[in-house]
Parts: structure tokens; sequence; C-alpha cells
């Protein structure tokens, strides 16, 4: 039997990180599931900087971890420098960077890759995907293959429609040398999806045999040496390595105020917008002017390579440009490009005309995940993309889809901000976007969620055995440290006192005790408050959860405020031109997001509790009709106009 | 949607004597019953006995009734309280039951709850609509009368300052490896202070009434000549507006305040409203229009004398306006066409400017069209506002004391707490405002 023959159940277009994820995700619950790939060579590629993790997107890689995914163990194999941000902040602020071996990642995903079962990999750019009766049926690749499945997820990153600048010259392509995917670009522009352009940039990257590191700081990674993955104890990291930082000055940015003239966005060739968190480096030397220098990290792309990644100095500037203001960096001196900065646009399509699971509202049976609904960063692209396959495999199987909350992952908060609020920017994760950060910490996304997506099929037999050993040794903890009285005068109140300067009014116990901003796990330890044998990282956690236990109970409140507006659906037909008391704005800002829910609806920009108590009341009323339907033309109303285009 | 939160609000017009009742609905009435009369109330009976604040001690003598869910009003638990005493201690008793953990309601939502709970039938759905409709515009204008002046230019201004120390929190939070300093510790906490400072001077300024007059905004209006201006003298008993016998006398909008049985009221007179050549007049007649798209209530003026068929109807059927407000026809000139004055229907009074017959039964229609009102929360938006500014103030309080113990991310989740609440006034900041905020300040990026 010849491949395109063969039917599956969820087909994956691209193999980049969400495309990855998504495949995996989906062979996992028992979809049988295709992955369509440019190259079998890029597979899990690291596009742009070679590092993972950070403030919020290490949270996601924990998530993704969480629910079986690949990206934290292929961090873990391949990361070469490993650092704890916001160390000396609370639990819920600190996070995880990791610097990565370009090639053992790579390695490490298509190992995982391969050694999945129900998945199929195949070689092949696809030109168009088939859709019949506003229902997905399958795809069409460049030779004229054709490979049916009820379910397609599209994640074709920054490949659809790729335009690359560099000075004034600018050529057709995709990121690192890849093709772009004109054809397919094009039939996706025929289909109802409003699209727009964004942009983004690279630094040139340089041989690191003619830098100077003498001349730069370096900067080693933290010991002990921290891991992404639940399951990981860091035996599974290869040689460390340190990273360096420099720094730009005055003659730098006079060599980069004089070329300007030629750059691209100051010329007005490029109308993607850019991301306002990474200018380039002539954005950042024109827009803060009084700056006199600006600091460059230098992260290695890997261990048995020179080349190196200047994190800092993204750039369009002509060539020539590019070359002189690297020469002008200290350490940098003799130093030589092995590959110029460019700036790429490239299509992607309003996220607001997706449903919650990522399935477009236009396609039955289509989804979409990663750069092409505006996001940019491979921890961002990845989430999506194992929600993507887990999704389109639940739709194959009948089941209902399944999305986090906001106040239960930073994906639901991804997610959610996508298809309520669009993007027009390319979408990056912080942790200021997520209301409820206090619970949403990286140290207990597994308590999160690895329950909730075992149910799904996610999660393997020795990653939950060892979820359930974690869950019952913080049941055990906090069992214990309840159990224990602390009453004043005692002796083990006094000891406690002594040690940390904290007095026992009344009779409490450790618990409550542990709640003081002033007391710490390690302080129970060690005057011997607790068993020994009750592991530390299960004390570590009852004793955050004793810390953010008050604010956590107060958000619980707002937490079920929005469920119970989660529970209102407005219905697909609600026709907000006809509201009366809407001002224009909110009908216009509601007709393009059609949000899901009245929850949803309460977090559009400029909307009034006023406005919220009529939709209600529209909801209640249309839920009201006798045939309990929505008006007639509901099905045929447009995704939403071309979103306005902001000129840069 | 399942309650969650417990809402109260005065239900009578507010004024001078009769009895005021204070309505509260949802999951808290039970509680707040047991509270408020230490005793336990036997649903849809009337208990006759003191209303206790915090100390036990007596806000004001009256009757208690709780009514259990699905049996009531709003189809929630629900508890009336009828007291006797004036607008103050109904004030006085409201701020209890919020003070028991009931939140003020929105303009509506008694009516809005019993409308979800099933408590009206489909038929019903557009009169609530309508209710909700003008009740929110009405709190609209209220509003937007309380955010005037200097009152919201200090607000805006605390907002501000809120904004930029947030700016620094989580600057600090999500970006630890740009080179940037995001003030030490102690900076941070200056600017606390200050905001502190600012907010409870505000408080202090806003409570003793100087920042927000809010008053019931009555607009007088009609064609030209039938004692639009008589009327605005009449009522305010000042002789303000010039009164001639000439159609077209009064060219701009003037207004009076006055009190109308414990209720402060804004009455303006308008130009009379026709088409004319006259540019000044036709600018007049514009104003006209604005004022009673503002109004709270609408006197609508008319000859007594004047037969023609559609001469009773009100504005907005006749298409002079698409103002909502509540509008009272006043057939005036009674000493002429010699007819009886006083109350016609429900909406329409005979009165006589000149003579003064009649304007006491008017008053007391432009009262019942304020009460009507009250219930659904009128007057609540300065208390409203107030409110806001009280949790704002205690979120700071509660940043202030984390400041010290190295807890960056618990003194900024206590600050936005306060931005939200001061959002409610001054309309909410979202992250992504606030993210780019951080970048418009600093240069962060790599
Ligand atoms: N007899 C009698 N005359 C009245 C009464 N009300 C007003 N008038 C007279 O009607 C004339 C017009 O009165 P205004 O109060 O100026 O009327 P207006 O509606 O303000 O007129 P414009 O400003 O021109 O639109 C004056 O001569 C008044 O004295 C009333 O109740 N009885
Ligand atoms: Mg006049």
């Amino acid at each position: 039997m010849t491949l395109h023959s063969e039917t599956y159940d969820v087909i994956v277009v691209g193999g980049g990180h969400a495309g990855t994820e998504a495949a995996l995700a989906a062979a996992r619950t028992g979809a049988r599931t295709l992955l369509l790939t440019q190259s079998i060579e890029t597979l899990g590629q690291m596009s742009c900087n070679p590092a993972i993790g950070g403030i919020g997107k290490s949270h996601l890689v924990r998530e993704i971890d969480a629910m079986g995914g690949a990206m934290a163990l292929a961090t873990d194999a391949a990361g070469i420098q490993f650092r704890t941000l916001n160390a000396s902040k609370g639990p819920a602020v600190r996070a995880t960077r990791a610097q990565a071996d370009r090639t053992l990642y790579r390695n490490a995903i298509r190992g995982m890759l391969e050694a999945q079962e129900n998945l199929a990999i195949f070689q092949q750019s696809v030109v168009d995907i088939d859709i019949r009766k506003g229902r997905v049926e399958g795809v069409l690749t460049a030779m004229g293959l054709a490979f049916s499945a009820p379910a397609v997820v599209l994640t074709t990153g920054t490949f659809l429609g790729g335009r690359i600048h560099i000075g004034l010259e600018s050529h057709a392509g995709g990121r690192a040398g890849d093709p772009a995917s004109n054809a397919l670009a094009a039939r996706l522009r025929a289909l109802p999806f409003a699209v727009d352009r964004l942009k983004t940039g690279t630094p040139p990257r340089i041989a690191g045999d003619t830098v100077d590191f003498a001349r730069m700081q370096p900067q080693w990674g933290d010991e002990p040496c921290p891991t992404m993955s639940f399951i990981s104890d860091g035996s599974e990291h290869p040689r460390q390595v340190a990273c360096h930082i420099a720094a730009t000055n005055a003659k730098t940015h006079r060599i980069i105020r004089s070329g300007l003239d030629r750059s691209p966005m100051y010329a007005g060739e490029i109308e993607g917008v850019g991301p306002r968190y990474c200018p380039s480096i002539e954005d950042k030397v024109v827009r803060f002017a009084d700056r006199s220098s600006h600091q460059i990290f230098v992260e290695p792309e890997g261990l048995d390579t020179h080349e190196l990644y200047p994190n800092g100095i993204s750039t369009s500037l002509p060539f020539e440009v590019q070359f002189a203001l690297v020469r002008s960096i200290e350490g940098f001196g003799q130093a030589r490009i092995t590959r110029p900065g460019y700036a790429i646009e490239y299509d992607f399509f309003d996220p607001r005309g997706l449903e919650p699971s990522l399935e477009t509202k236009a396609v039955s049976g289509l989804y979409f995940a990663g750069q092409i609904n505006g996001t940019t960063g491979y921890e961002e692209a990845a989430a999506q993309g194992l929600l993507a396959g887990l999704n389109a495999a639940r739709k194959v199987a009948g089941s209902d889809p399944w999305t986090p909350q906001r106040h239960e992952a930073y994906l639901g908060v991804l997610v959610d901000d996508l298809v309520t609020l669009g993007t027009n920017e390319p979408y990056r994760m912080f942790s200021s976007r997520a209301e409820y950060r206090l619970r949403l910490r990286q140290d207990n996304a597994d308590l999160r969620l690895t329950p909730v997506v075992r149910e799904f099929g996610l999660v393997d037999a020795d990653r939950w055995r060892r979820f359930e050993a974690k869950r019952d040794a913080i049941g055990r903890a906090n069992a214990a440290l309840r159990a224990t009285p602390l009453a004043p005068g005692g002796e083990l109140c006094l000891r406690l006192e002594a040690r940390c300067g904290e007095a026992v009014a009344k009779e409490t116990n450790l618990l409550d005790y542990l709640k003081r901003p002033a007391v710490t796990a390690a302080d129970l330890v060690a005057v011997h408050a607790v068993d020994a044998d009750i592991p530390a990282l299960a004390l570590e956690q009852a004793e955050i959860q004793a810390k953010y236990d008050g604010y956590i109970k107060r958000q619980d409140r707002e937490i079920a405020k929005v469920r119970a507006q989660e529970s209102v659906v407005l219905p697909a037909g609600l026709d907000y031109g006809c509201i009366e008391g809407l001002s224009n704005e909110l009908k216009e800002k509601l007709s393009l997001a059609r949000p899901a829910t009245l929850a949803r609806a309460s977090r559009i920009p400029g909307i009034t509790p006023a406005a919220l108590s009529l939709l209600l009341i529209h909801a209640k009323r249309l839920a009201g009709r006798p045939d309990g339907s929505a008006p007639a033309g509901a099905e045929s109303e447009p995704i939403g106009e071309r979103a306005a285009r902001r000129t840069a | 949607m399942p309650t969650v939160d417990t809402i109260a609000a005065v239900a009578t017009a507010p004024g001078r004597g009769g009895v005021g009742i204070v309505r509260v609905s949802g999951p808290l009435a039970r509680e707040i019953a047991q509270a408020l009369t230490g005793g336990k109330l036997t649903p849809r009976s009337a208990v006759y006995c003191d209303f206790q604040d915090a100390d036990g001690e007596a806000l004001d003598r009256g009757i208690a009734i709780r009514f259990e869910e699905p049996q009531s009003l709003t189809g929630e638990d629900v508890l009336e309280l009828q007291g006797h005493g004036g607008p103050v201690v109904l004030d006085m008793l409201l701020e209890r039951v919020l003070s028991l953990g009931a939140r003020r309601a929105e303009p509506g939502e008694f009516t809005q709850r019993a409308f979800v709970n099933g408590k009206m039938d489909l038929a019903q759905a557009e009169a609530v609509l309508d209710l909700v409709n003008s009740a929110t515009r009405q709190a609209a204008r209220g509003a937007l009368r309380s955010l005037s002046g200097a009152f919201s230019k200090r607000v805006h201004g605390i907002e501000r300052e809120l904004l930029e120390l947030r700016v620094f929190c989580e600057g600090a939070i999500d970006f630890p490896d740009e080179e940037i300093d995001f003030l030490s510790e102690s900076d941070v906490g200056e600017r606390l202070e200050a905001v502190r400072n600012h907010l409870s001077a505000l408080r202090a300024d806003a409570r003793q009434g100087a920042l927000l007059q809010d008053g019931l905004n009555v607009v007088i209006a009609g064609a030209p000549n039938v004692g639009k201006s008589s009327l605005l003298n009449r009522l305010s008993g000042e002789d303000r507006a010039i009164v001639t016998n000439v159609p077209g006398t009064t060219r701009d909008t003037l207004d009076a305040d006055f009190d109308l049985d414990g209720m402060p009221v804004r009455v303006v007179d308008t130009a009379g409203l026709r088409e004319t050549g006259d540019a000044v007049e036709t600018e007049g007649v514009n104003r006209a229009r604005r004022a009673m798209a503002m109004a709270d209530v609408i006197l609508w003026v008319v000859d007594d004398r004047d037969t023609s068929g559609d001469i009773g109807e009100k504005p907005r059927a006749r298409g002079m306006t698409d103002a909502t407000a509540t509008t009272i026809v006043a057939r005036n000139k009674a000493d002429l066409s010699g007819r009886t004055t006083g109350r016609l229907s429900p909406g329409v009074v005979r009165i006589s400017a000149l003579t003064g017959d009649g304007i006491d039964a008017l008053a007391k229609e432009i009262q019942h069209a304020a009460g009507y009102r009250a219930g659904e929360g009128m007057f609540t938006a300065r208390a409203r506002h107030l409110d806001a500014l009280a949790s704002a103030g205690e979120a700071l309080a509660a940043a202030a004391e984390r400041l010290g113990a190295n807890q960056g991310e618990l003194v900024a989740e206590d600050l936005r707490e306060a931005h939200e609440h001061l959002g409610l006034i001054v309309g909410r900041v979202s992250p992504d405002d606030l993210l780019g905020e951080i970048f418009a300040s600093f240069c962060i990026g790599k």
C-alpha cells in the first residue's frame, strides 16, 4: 500500500515546535497521526536564538512537560547553560532559562518523534488543503500526493508569505534559509480568514574563533544546575559552558545612525508590525537616544560549533553596516560574520477566528497552532501545538474539546488572550499577563495539569508513577505540619522562636506558623520540627502553598465570579449591532471577537459592567427562544474583516 | 448564572420623611439578617426589631422581612429592611449591610437578577431591557457628572502614579535580565507612600461632598412660548429666567438648583424647539436637544389650550428627541384654559406656572420619577466611586505592609488589586497596556 492512499486520524503540517508537539500529543492519545514537514533534517529546529525558557516562558515549558510533551525533556538533553531567574523573588515568579545546543536539541526531538507509536513522518511540502462543505478532508503535497484525515493541524510558522529584508534588498523566504510556503499562503488567503502581516528579526551570527572573549564578561550557569522537566534529575545535561556579555558603544551607535537611510524599517519597506519588547538595534538607538550603550548576550550555538548568537543586535541594516557595527563592539574587533542578520515579514491569521480549542471557526476540523496565530517564541508555539494536537485527536474520537482556563495554566492565558483579544504584534508570554500568576507557578505545573490530561491519554505510566509519589509526599507533609501543635512556651516553640525570631502568642500549628514571611521550611528542618523522612521537595511545596494561601483564597472569589460568567454562553448568532445601549465602539469590538462566553466578553478592553448586563439579558433571551435556536444567518457570518493594519 | 455575590441598595426614593427600604439579595442575605437583627428571621414574616451596628447598638428600628430562594423578588435569598430614619440613617444602614459583605447594586441589577432567575416571563424581557438600558444610561450620566472637574483630575492623577509604580514592580519581575535599575526597594516605598497619601486626601475631600455634586437633572423643554422659563422660575423660587410673550425668548440653556424635599435637583431651562432661520436660535435649539439627552427627567411643557392631536404625546413619540429619560408632560396655563389643575394620569400634570397651581402635584410627579429609578440604583455613582477608592486604599495598605518582607510578587499583586479598583472609576488598564507602558519607558529586549 502506498502512503498517499492511506487515511489518518490527524495530519500535522509543519515540523517546528508547534508541529512536533502537536504530532506527539495526537499520537499519544492513540490517534493515527501523520507529520508532514518540508525537511526531516529541520524537525525541532531552533530558528531564532538558541535558548529555551525565561519568565512566563519556562512556565509554559513546565506545563508542556506536565502534559507529557517533549520540549522540557529535549531542553534537558540539549541545555549547555541553565539559570534560575528571579531567584531572589518568590516562587511564583521564578523561572528557568537554558541555552541549548541546536544539534542536540534537534536530535532529541527527532528521537522522540521516531520513538512515538502511531506517528508517521513524511517529507513533502503541502500546497493545498482539501476543504469540502466547510470541513477539512485532507491535504495535497507538492508532488501531488493526497493524504486524507478528518482533522488537520496547520503549524507553518513564518513560512507563509515570508519575505526577508536585508537593507533595501528583499526576497521571498522562510526562516533560517528555508523556502517560503507561497502556494499554501495564496490558498489560505482565499479562505475566509483575516490575514495580517507581522515582522521579526535576527542578529548577524558570528564565528566564535574570531572573538576575543577575554574582553567580555563571562556568565556561568547556576549551581546546582536546574532542570526543565519534572522527571529529569540533571544527569541528562551535557557539558555546561558560559555565555558572555558584551555591549554596544558610542561608535556602534554612530555607525547605526549613518545607515538608517538604508534600513527597510525606516525607509518604509516593511509593513508588518514588530514586537515592542524585542526591538532591532536600530530601533533601540533611535528610540532611546539617551542610552550610550546596550547590552548584548553572546550565546553559544552549540558545543561543537564556534558559531555565536549575539542576542541584542537584531538588525535588518545592509550587510556592510552590520559588519561595521559588529566590529565596533569590544571583543568583536576582528569578528567574522557567518550569517547576516535580517528582518522577516510573514502572514498570520487573526486568532480571533479560532475557537479556544484552536480549531478554526470557519473550517471544521482545521486547527492552527504557533506563529501562524501571531505568537512568537518556541514555548508559545509548542504549547499551542500540544493543545491543537490533543483537540484534533479528541475531535476525531468524538470527545469534547479541552482548554485550560486562565486560572489553571499559562496556556489558558495564552489561548484566551489570542482568541478573545487578537494581537497586533508578535504575542509573547509575560508573567504580568497572568492575573492569577501566584497559582500558576512552574513548581506546580504538574499538580495543576498532569491529573487532568492523564484522562486524555497524554501521560505515560512512568511519569504518572512519579507524579503520584510527589503528590502523596506533599499530602503527607501538609498533614504532618498541620498535626504538629505549637504551644507558647512549649519546647519546640522555644527552639523555633529562637531560630526565626517569630513569637507564638497563642496555640497554633506548624502549618500556620509556616505562613509567616520570616519562617521557612529550612528552619523547621534545622530545629528538627519535622520528620526526616519527608522529602525536601514536598516540604518546599507545603511552604509555598502556605505562603500564598491568603492571596489564593482571595483570588478564589474572583475566579468563582469568572466561572459563573463562563457558564453564560453568548450565542454565535448574537447580533451586537442591534443591542441598544452598547456604544458603537463596543459593538464593533464584540462583532469582531464574537466571544463565546460572558467571561470572554468581560475581558475585551472598554467593556463596562452595564454592557455585560445587557449581554447577559440578551443571551438569556435568546436561550429562552421556543426553538432554542440562534437567528438565521449565523452560519454565514464573516470571521471578521481584515484587521486594520498598523503602520510602523 | 449562579450568583456568587450579594447586592444591596436603598430601594426607595431619596428624600426626607416616610419609610425607607434597604433591599439585599444574594447568598449572604441570611447571614446579614442574623447580624443586623441578632435573631433568626422566619421567612416571609415581618419582625419589628432594632437594626444593630457592629457594636450591637441600634442604628434604627423598623421592620425586617426575609425571603428564601426561589420564592422572592429576585429568585435569590432576599432581605428587606424598612426603617424610619431619614436619608442619613438609611445610608448608615446600607453601609452596615455593605460592611457585612454585600456590594452596592449596579443599576437595574435587582430586576436583572429577577429576570435571569426566571422570575419574569419572556414577554417581560423587553421591558427589562428597557429598564436596564435607561437605568444604566442614568447611572452613566450620574457617573459623568460625578467624574467632571476636580474629582476626575485627581483620580486620574492617582491612577497615573499607581501605573508608574506598577511599571517598576512588574518590570522588575518580568525583565530581571535587563540592565535596568527598576528602582531600589526604598524608592518604591516612597512612591507607594505618596500614592497612599494622595488617595487618602482625596477620600477625605470626597467624603465632605465638596467634589461630588450629584443631583437629579431635570430639563424643561417644549415649543416656544408655552411657559418653560416661567416654570423654571416657579420651581426654583427665583426670578432666574427672562419671561416675555415673544416666542423664542430663551436662546441659551440656563439652570438653577433647588432642593426638592431633601433631594438635590438641578433644573435646566431650554430654548423652545422649532425650525428657524435665526442662527442664534438654531444653536439654542441644538443646545436644548443636547440638554435633553443628558436629562434624568424631561418636563415636556405644552399649552393646555392647544387642542392639536399629538399635543399630549411625549417628545420621543413625536420624534423630537431620542433622549430616553422619564418624561413628564406639564399642561401649562391652566388659568387661561380654566380647567382644574393636578395630576391627570401617570406622567401628566396640569399646572399654571403663573399662579403656581398644580406645582405641588408636579413636584410629586418628579419625586416619583426619581424614586422609580432610585430602587434601581440611582444616586449611587458617587457612592460606588467612594467604595472603589476605599478598596484601593486597603489594597495599597496591604502592599505597604508586604514591602519590607522581600515579597515583590505579593506587593505586585496588591498593587494590581488597587489598580483594578481605580479602574472601576477611570477605566481598566489591561495587562497589555501595562506592558506597553514598560516598553515605552525602558529599553527592553535582546
Ligand atoms: N396666563 C398664563 N400665562 C403664562 C403661564 N406661563 C407662562 N405664561 C406666559 O406666557 C409667555 C411666555 O412665557 P415664557 O415662560 O417666556 O415661555 P417660554 O416657553 O420660556 O418661551 P420661549 O423661551 O420663547 O420658548 C409669557 O408672557 C408668560 O407670562 C401661565 O401658566 N399662565
Ligand atoms: Mg423661555
